[in-house]
């Protein structure tokens, strides 16, 4: 399909998706609220559904868009970084409220917990363990997604290729581990302010590492498929993005959570 | 006479230092090989040293059988303000019988 323009823009071409995402996360609220108020599960997990398909048919597009059409031409590519560095800032603001909380109640601990931190009851991990490990993981997916990145802008292709599959191996070994944790536990999210603080913190940060290492699977494939080339491969450089912010806030979480908390 | 042959050198620098700093043709900048020797050298094996460490430890636990502490029925924990919209309510997310006792205690009585 030939397109014709007279400016580098790129105006997109009808799709069903920005609809289907309303009508799915419509269907996913409401299926949550029927969930906790039914003890119904259908509604939300049909949401689900629909959710996925829509991202994974809109983000399919836009790779085509891309990749195949030339559309992303260096303006628009510019409006993708914007778009991404402004996505990422909206989430450190999300992370920030959890944070908040976590400080209201661990730096004037309240009468009912026994006026510390930890409360009275509650063993929380030793920070120099498996919270140590998964601190070096994160890191060190940190120095491997460069090393990927450094490959792919030398035009190395086995080289790129090895530095994502080692990022993304780290990031299901970390997974793995924290879910090992959580079973682990001496405590839960209903042991008072320490449970729920360390599992909402924890756990939301835990579904960014999923989204995350899935970014960079995303990515693996489309350069298996040499997808990006030395100097055009802003999907790789907005997986990458993401993923430093998910370690950056992992380390506020050990710093304050494990280490100063524990 | 030498000041254009001092323009032409300049020139040509000029031209090697920005041909250095595309990423279009170049064998080499220095940053891959530098970021694939942390990698290899330094993250992977801090994270198998932290990881034999670890894994120790945990194989150390698993033999003893670490002491769990003694159920108090303290307010503040075990809250049920509402139940958990699975199973009977009770259990959180990651219930693990061995060391969440329930709001009334353990559920297996043995350590």
């Amino acid at each position: 399909m030939m397109m014709k323009s007279d400016h580098s823009f790129h105006l997109v071409d009808l799709s069903p998706w920005p609809l289907t995402g309303a009508t799915g996360a419509f269907i996913l609220t409401t299926g949550i609220v029927k969930w906790f108020q039914e003890m119904n599960m259908n509604l939300f997990l049909f949401g689900m559904m629909i959710m996925a398909l829509t991202c994974i048919q809109w983000w399919r597009d836009i790779s085509r868009e891309g990749t195949f059409q030339g559309l992303h031409t260096s303006i628009v590519a510019k409006g993708l970084r914007w778009g991404m560095i402004l996505f990422i800032t909206s989430e450190v603001l999300f992370f920030f409220s959890f944070f908040w909380a976590f400080f209201h109640s661990s730096l004037a601990p309240s009468m009912e917990i026994g006026l510390m931190w930890p409360p009275k009851g509650v063993l929380p991990f030793n920070p120099f363990q498996v919270p140590l490990l998964n601190t070096i993981i994160l890191l060190g997916s940190g120095v491997t997604v460069t090393w990927a990145h450094h490959s792919i802008m030398e035009n190395n292709f086995s080289q790129a290729f090895l530095g994502l599959l080692l990022t993304v191996t780290l990031g299901v070994y970390f997974t793995s581990l924290q879910a090992l944790e959580y079973w682990e536990a001496s405590f839960t999210i209903s042991d008072s302010a320490y449970g729920s603080t360390f599992f909402m913190a924890t756990g939301f940060h835990g579904i960014h590492v999923i989204i995350g290492t899935t970014f960079l699977t995303v990515c693996l494939s489309r350069h298996m498929k040499s997808h990006f080339s030395s100097n055009h491969h802003f999907g790789f450089e907005a997986a990458a993005w993401y993923w430093h912010f998910v370690d950056v806030v992992w380390l506020f979480l050990y710093m304050s959570i494990y280490w100063w908390g524990g | 006479m030498s000041m254009l042959l001092k323009k032409t050198t300049t020139t040509t620098l000029a031209m090697a230092r920005r041909m250095a700093g595309t990423a279009a043709a170049h064998s080499h900048d220095g940053g891959m090989k530098l970021w694939k020797n942390f990698s290899l050298f330094l993250a992977l094996p801090c994270v198998a040293i932290v990881s034999v460490y670890n894994f120790m430890h945990m194989a150390q636990e698993a033999e003893h059988g670490h002491e769990r502490p003694e159920f108090v029925p303290y307010d503040h924990l075990r809250i049920r303000n509402k139940r958990f919209p699975w199973g009977e309510g009770q259990k959180s997310l990651f219930h693990n019988p061995h060391v969440n006792p329930l709001p009334t205690g353990y559920e297996d009585d043995h350590h």
